[in-house]
Parts: structure tokens; C-alpha cells; sequence
């Protein structure tokens, strides 16, 4: 480069950059001319000391040389000194520059971590508001979902609580709850708690496609892949009619189909972002098994997030979900009664029930025999001695007069089994007035007018007997045992029977007539011979019907011819053959006494002793023994 | 495991239900396409050494006043479009529907069914309309839910398009 192009240079420069006059550039020019002159003269260079510290031309040749470059880092240099401009141009660029340093790692998040926390402290200093505007449709969903669980469990509890609160077995949980500390709902919820996950599904969101199936032993279900889709569908359902317009994506939290309940199957279903879970549920579970599915849900998207995200229908770009899975298929059951066998207490009680039985039967008897010898010992002329049970039987001892009630006819009274009841009873005379009046009634057997009755410890008779009866009744009386009851007959009227009267004056009316000197009686006198057979005949029967004997004395008499001596064997022979004479018409000679009188006992007719008449025999009726 | 979401999508009435029905396993009544709105079939198929499970969602179809659910699309690796061959305005719905897929999930393979091919006394459209669709389809075809015919051509065409 020649001077003068340096010269021009130097001078068009300023005329680039400005055409306002500028002092430190009139000094630099000023300067160079100095520079310039040192240049062209050795004399001058060696006068004056240059007064730039380095070589202009070095610098005019990069002003040549760069010139562009220069301007394009005076822009820039510009750009960064104005900060509207700088903040333009960055925010052109933040967004790729985030994005690029987030890809490369996580010094950016570490980085912004503090800021950010920093940045929401003060928003939230500043105005509270509105980082609760900002966070409301996030923790709003989230806060209802907890309350709703909680208040779901406290509702479980109270259902169960008051459900259980006035059995028996409410009273045992009341009481656990008082040793344990706990609440009566917590343990009515412990024992009553009774659920079994039956399937428990893994289904991408987005595809609805299913990822794993569990199920437990035995539970019944139709085609997992199929039910997945279904779900799915359904979840998209609920999501598109019940959330809105803005609801409608997955993905968002939007809330789909939280629990659902079919008689005694539940389905809870936990959302995540790329995958929900849905679990069927038999039984009522607790809140402990919904905090167990999200932990799982939410284990399974931290450890393959990438491929849920990316998942396109090939399972086995998927781990193993199926041991995560299981651990959701929980169940508890009451704990089953302890069956025994129901011989163990169908005996006891088989043989309980016949102890009671026989207890029962036993007493009843007992109570029965008691009532039986209350009643014997009311009897009059039985007297209970003892009363014992020996050999399954019950022997009962005693006294008992022979006139006394048969005990059992008492017995048959009492509803008892005769053959479980012994008696030993000892004979002995009671001497007590119902006894003796008994035994005066059984040994007298009194006639119809004739009657009893007990004045304190006398017996009385009324009405009227037969002098016969009285007579017999008095022998007996008098022929008690000291200490016997006082009988007194005095009230007793002297009766005797009609036909008894009748026969006895008839027989007693008979004369029998004999010749003189003879023994037997006349021819003519056969008939009244018959006739007396017949009256005595039926006298005896009378006699016997009323219960006493009766005799008739043959009586001989002899008119006063004679002497005395002949007449008595005379009466005695007529006497004796009149009686025989009736033997042999069937009279028995017992009931006929003879008696001779000779002429001692003459009869009289109409006070005129008659000849005739004392050659006869006459009869005389008495009646005892 | 490979399994692919598939969609059965069409008008009203154009026999997706009836086409697919003696072709897949099913434990779901037709009483879900008029509740929910779609019934879960499945079919497996083998494509190549690879077995596949077809989930096909069988969405209720479209008429003026329902639209389909554009949330029951979501996912899904494949559709059939499904059209009656005998009247020609499922053909319009059937390219509406089209255009909608596009725009919710993106272009994903499908099959464009032209349905009741057993009534050619009736057949309402020509090829020219159809070949409209052609240049996403992966293969039109005529099917008959009567005779079966098109219908285990058209799975395979599909699979064949969706597996990897």
C-alpha cells in the first residue's frame, strides 16, 4: 500500500463511521500525521517519539482487511450492549436452548431447581393468589380424590361400626377395643374386612391394548384382552360424556372411572399417565389395598417409563409386570370358625341331654313318690316308717293295719310305675277311732239304719238294729284292746225284722199233739210237722242273711197223768222225736235244743190248762249263739 | 405378545358389525355399539413368523346427528373404512371419516371395504370414486358379510401393513 493510500485510508475512515466532528478522532488523526512524518523523515523520527504504542499501519491494514467482520462485532457488540436488543435476541433462541441443554442432562433442572423454588417463594410472598390460581386445577382433583377416599373409609368404618354395635359380638369388639387402645371402628373394620382381588389388569392408556393379566386361583373371567379394551372404551365413555369438552383426552387426569361397583364385585381402576390398573374386587376392601395398587401403578411407570410411553402393541418390549401384578392380588378372609367334628359336641350334648332327662325323670319320680307317701300317711292305719331308693327301685316301709287303704290302690292314684315302687308293710292294730270305727264297721257289718259318726275320739251309732246286732256289737266293743276308741251305742234303737217276727211267732205259735202216753205225735199232725220244717227252714235262711244264728227249742210237755218221773222222760221223748222228725225233713238238728218239762210248765189256753193240750210239744225261737 | 388396536369405521348401516362378526372372538353383545358406542372383537393372525392379535374396536357408525368418538381412534394402529357398495353417500361419510383420522391421529395404514358386494344389482358406485381414497389405502377391497368374501383378505391386507 502506497503513503497516499494510507493517507486516504486514514482520512475516509472517520467518513465511514461518522460525519459528526469527534475530538479523540482529530487527536488520532493528528497523531498519525506525526506518525506519518516520522515515516518520510529519519531526522523527524529521530526528533519525535512516535505516539502510538503500536504500528497504525498494521492497524489501517486490519481496518482494510476486516472490515466486515469488524462491523458485524460492532452490531453484535452493539446487540449486547443495548438490553432490549440482547433480551430480543435471546428469546429467540431460550426455548432451543433449553431443550438442547435438557437433552444433554439434567444440570439444567439442577440448575433451574433453586431458581425456580426461589422465584415461587416470592410469587408467593408477593401475592398467594395467584400460585393457588395456577395450582387449583392440579391439587383441586387431588385434594376431592383424597377426601373422597377418606371420607369413603370413614363411612366404611361407620357402616361397619354401627352395623356391629349391638350384637354380642359387638360387645367382644367393644372390649377388644378398650384393651388394644384402638377405635370400635377400627376393629369392627378388622374383623369384618373380608375381600379377594379376583383380576388385576395392566392396560395402556392410549391403545387400550392390555399389558399383563393376573388372576387369582379359580376366579372366573371372560377374554382379558377383550375386557381391556372394553375397559377402555368405557373409561373414554365416561371421560367424553360426564368431563366435558376439555376432558376428553387421556393422559390428563381427567377423571374416568374411579370405582364402580356390581352387586358384590368392585372394580377400582388407578390411573397413570401412560397406564391404569384395574383391579376386580370381590368383597369389601380397605383403604390399605387402593394405596397398594397406586404404589404398584406408580413403581411400574418409574421403572419402564420409556416403554409405556413408546409401547406399540409388543409385550415383550415390557419387563415382568406379572410378579408386580400378583403382589395386588390380595385377599383376607374371616378366619373360619374351627369345625369340629360334630360328634365332639353332638355327644356331650346328646349325653348332656339324657343326663338332664333322666335328672328330670328322676325328679318328677321323686316328686311323685314324695306326693305318694304324703297321701299314705294321711291314710288312717298306715304309718311310714321309711322311704329309700336302692336297686332303681323305691322301697317304701311301714305299718298298716289290715283294715287300713291297700297301699296300692294309693300307688295306682299317684301316676307311678308299680314296679318302681316296693312296699314292706308290717300288720298291726290301729287304735285310732277311724280305724276302730272301720273295724267295728268290716267285723258288725252293720244294717242299713245303722250308722257312724266320729264326735272327737268317741264313736257314736244311730238309728235302729236288731237286738241280735246290738248284742254282738257290744261283745266285739268290749273286746278292744285298752286304749281303743269309745264306742257308744246307747243311741240305738231294738229292731228286728218283719219276716224274722213273722216266722218266730209262727214257729212258736206250732203245738204238736200226742196221744196219751205216747211218744209220737198224732197221725194228723204230719202236715203241721211239714209246715214247721218249712218255717224253720226259711227262718234259718233269714237268720243268715241278717247275720246271726238262730236256735229253736223242741219243748215236751205231759198232761198230769202218771208220775212225775214218767212224764219227764216222757216230754224228753216226745221232744227228741219231733226232732227227729224234722231231721228227716232236712232241719239240722244244731239249730234244734231240746227240753223236757214233764208236767212242770203246763200250757194254758184262755187260762184253763187243758188236758189235751199239755200232751204236746211246743217250740221256743232264740237267737245267738 | 404383539397385539394392534384396529378400528371398523363407517356410516350407518354399511354392515361393519355383520362383516366382521363370523370372523372374530367375541364376548360382548351388539348392545354396546347403540350404549357405549363400541363393541370390543379380537382376531389373531399370523403375518409372516409374527402371530398378531387384532383388537378391533367396532365403533357405532356415523350418521348427520352422531359423529364417531374420536377418543375410541386413539391408538389405534390401523382402521377399516367401511362402505356399502349400494349407496353411494357412505362413500362420502366414508372419506369425511377418513379425513377426520387423519387429522386427530395421523395418517395410519387402513382398508377401504366396499361392502355387500353379494348385490351388484344395486351397486351404486363406480371404482373411479373409490380410487380417491386409494392413495392412503392399503388395499380395496369387496367384501360380503353374506358370502364372507373379501373379508379374511382384508384382515390379512391390513396386518400385513400395521405389523412391523
Amino acid at each position: 500500500m502506497s503513503k497516499a493510500q494510507l493517507a486516504q485510508t486514514v482520512s475516509v475512515a472517520p467518513d465511514l463511521e461518522t460525519q459528526r466532528p469527534n475530538p479523540a478522532r482529530s487527536k488520532r488523526l493528528a497523531d498519525l500525521l506525526v506518525e506519518v512524518a516520522r515515516f518520510a523523515d529519519q531526522d523527524v523520527a529521530a526528533l519525535l517519539p512516535t505516539r502510538f504504542e503500536r504500528d497504525l499501519r498494521l492497524d489501517a491494514l486490519r481496518s482494510v482487511l476486516l472490515e466486515q467482520e469488524q462491523n458485524a462485532l460492532a452490531r453484535l457488540q452493539q446487540k449486547f450492549d443495548d438490553p432490549r436488543q440482547f433480551a430480543e435476541a435471546v428469546s429467540a433462541v431460550l426455548a432451543d436452548a433449553f431443550a438442547t441443554a435438557e437433552s444433554r442432562n439434567e444440570q439444567l433442572a439442577k440448575t433451574m431447581a433453586p431458581i425456580l423454588e426461589r422465584a415461587a417463594q416470592t410469587s408467593i410472598r408477593n401475592d398467594p393468589s395467584t400460585l393457588v390460581g395456577i395450582l387449583y386445577p392440579l391439587m383441586g382433583p387431588a385434594i376431592r380424590k383424597s377426601i373422597a377416599e377418606s371420607l369413603d373409609g370413614n363411612l366404611q368404618k361407620l357402616n361397619q361400626a354401627f352395623k356391629h354395635s349391638f350384637s354380642w359380638r359387638g360387645v367382644k369388639w367393644r372390649l377388644e377395643a378398650l384393651r388394644t387402645g384402638s377405635s370400635f371402628a377400627d376393629v369392627v373394620l378388622k374383623h369384618t374386612v373380608e375381600f379377594r382381588v379376583e383380576h388385576v389388569f395392566l392396560i395402556h392408556r392410549k391403545t387400550g391394548l392390555l399389558l399383563e393379566h393376573v388372576a387369582a386361583p379359580e376366579a372366573e373371567g371372560q377374554d382379558p384382552q377383550l375386557v381391556s379394551g372394553m375397559l377402555t372404551a368405557i373409561q373414554d365413555f365416561v371421560r367424553d360424556s360426564f368431563n366435558g369438552a376439555g376432558g376428553g383426552k387421556r393422559g390428563d387426569g381427567g377423571g374416568g372411572i374411579d370405582s364402580l361397583r356390581l352387586g358384590d364385585l368392585l372394580l377400582w381402576c388407578e390411573e397413570g399417565p401412560f397406564a391404569f390398573l384395574a383391579a376386580v374386587i370381590r368383597g369389601n376392601p380397605p383403604d390399605t389395598l387402593r394405596a397398594a395398587l397406586r404404589e404398584t401403578l406408580t413403581q411400574i411407570h418409574a421403572d419402564l417409563r420409556i416403554p409405556l410411553e413408546e409401547f406399540q402393541g409388543d409385550t415383550a418390549t415390557l419387563a415382568d409386570l406379572n410378579t408386580p401384578l400378583g403382589g395386588c392380588l390380595q385377599q383376607r378372609e374371616q378366619p373360619q370358625e374351627t369345625h369340629l367334628s360334630p360328634w365332639l359336641w353332638r355327644l356331650p350334648l346328646a349325653l348332656l341331654l339324657i343326663a338332664g332327662i333322666w335328672t328330670a325323670l328322676r325328679g318328677w319320680e321323686g316328686y311323685r313318690v314324695n306326693g305318694y307317701v304324703e297321701r299314705l300317711r294321711s291314710e288312717p292305719g298306715v304309718v311310714v316308717t321309711g322311704v329309700e331308693r336302692s336297686g332303681g327301685k323305691w322301697r317304701v316301709s311301714g305299718l298298716r293295719d289290715p283294715l287300713a287303704t291297700d297301699p296300692a290302690k294309693v300307688l295306682a292314684q299317684s301316676h307311678l310305675d308299680p314296679s318302681r315302687v316296693v312296699g314292706h308293710w308290717e300288720a298291726y292294730q290301729a287304735l285310732t277311732p277311724a280305724m276302730v270305727l272301720k273295724r267295728l264297721t268290716a267285723a258288725l257289718n252293720p244294717p242299713r239304719d245303722v250308722s257312724f259318726t266320729l264326735d272327737g275320739d268317741i264313736i257314736r251309732a244311730h238309728g235302729s238294729a236288731p237286738q241280735h246286732w246290738v248284742e254282738r256289737a257290744r261283745a266285739l266293743i268290749q273286746a278292744q284292746p285298752a286304749g281303743s276308741a269309745q264306742v257308744d251305742l246307747s243311741a240305738l234303737t231294738d229292731v228286728q225284722d218283719p219276716t224274722f217276727v213273722r216266722l218266730r211267732d209262727a214257729i212258736q205259735a206250732h203245738v204238736v199233739k200226742f196221744n196219751s202216753n205216747a211218744p209220737r205225735p198224732m197221725p194228723d199232725q204230719d202236715s203241721q210237722l211239714d209246715a214247721l220244717a218249712g218255717e224253720l227252714r226259711e227262718l234259718n235262711n233269714v237268720a243268715a242273711d241278717l247275720g246271726f244264728s238262730v236256735r229253736v227249742m223242741i219243748v215236751g210237755h205231759t198232761d198230769k197223768t202218771g208220775d212225775e218221773m214218767s212224764n219227764l222222760s216222757l216230754s224228753a221223748a216226745r221232744a227228741e222225736v219231733i226232732r227227729s222228725m224234722l231231721r228227716a225233713r232236712g232241719i239240722a238238728p244244731g239249730m234244734l235244743p231240746v227240753r223236757s218239762t214233764g208236767t212242770l210248765e203246763p200250757l194254758n189256753v184262755s187260762g184253763i190248762e187243758s188236758t189235751a193240750m199239755n200232751r204236746s210239744v211246743t217250740f221256743n225261737v232264740s237267737t245267738g249263739d | 405378545m404383539l397385539q394392534k388396536k384396529v378400528c371398523v369405521l363407517g356410516s350407518f348401516g354399511v354392515g361393519k358389525t355383520s362383516l366382521v362378526r363370523r370372523y372374530v372372538e367375541s364376548i360382548f353383545s351388539d348392545a354396546y355399539l347403540t350404549t357405549v358406542g363400541v363393541k370390543i372383537d379380537k382376531k389373531t393372525l399370523t403375518v409372516g413368523a409374527e402371530t398378531v392379535t387384532i383388537i378391533l374396536w367396532d365403533i357405532a357408525g356415523e350418521d348427520e346427528i352422531t359423529p364417531i368418538r374420536t377418543s375410541y381412534l386413539r391408538g389405534a394402529a390401523g382402521y377399516f373404512l367401511v362402505v356399502d357398495g349400494t349407496r353411494a353417500e357412505t362413500l362420502e361419510v366414508a372419506r369425511s371419516i377418513h379425513t377426520r383420522v387423519a387429522l386427530e391421529i395421523g395418517p395410519i395404514p387402513f382398508v377401504l371395504l366396499l361392502n355387500k358386494a353379494d348385490m351388484q344389482e344395486s351397486w351404486d358406485i363406480s371404482d373411479q370414486p373409490a380410487s380417491a381414497l386409494e392413495n392412503g389405502a392399503a388395499a380395496i377391497l369387496r367384501t360380503s358379510a353374506k358370502t364372507g368374501e373379501g373379508v379374511e383378505e382384508a384382515f390379512q391386507k391390513l396386518a400385513q401393513r400395521i405389523v412391523p
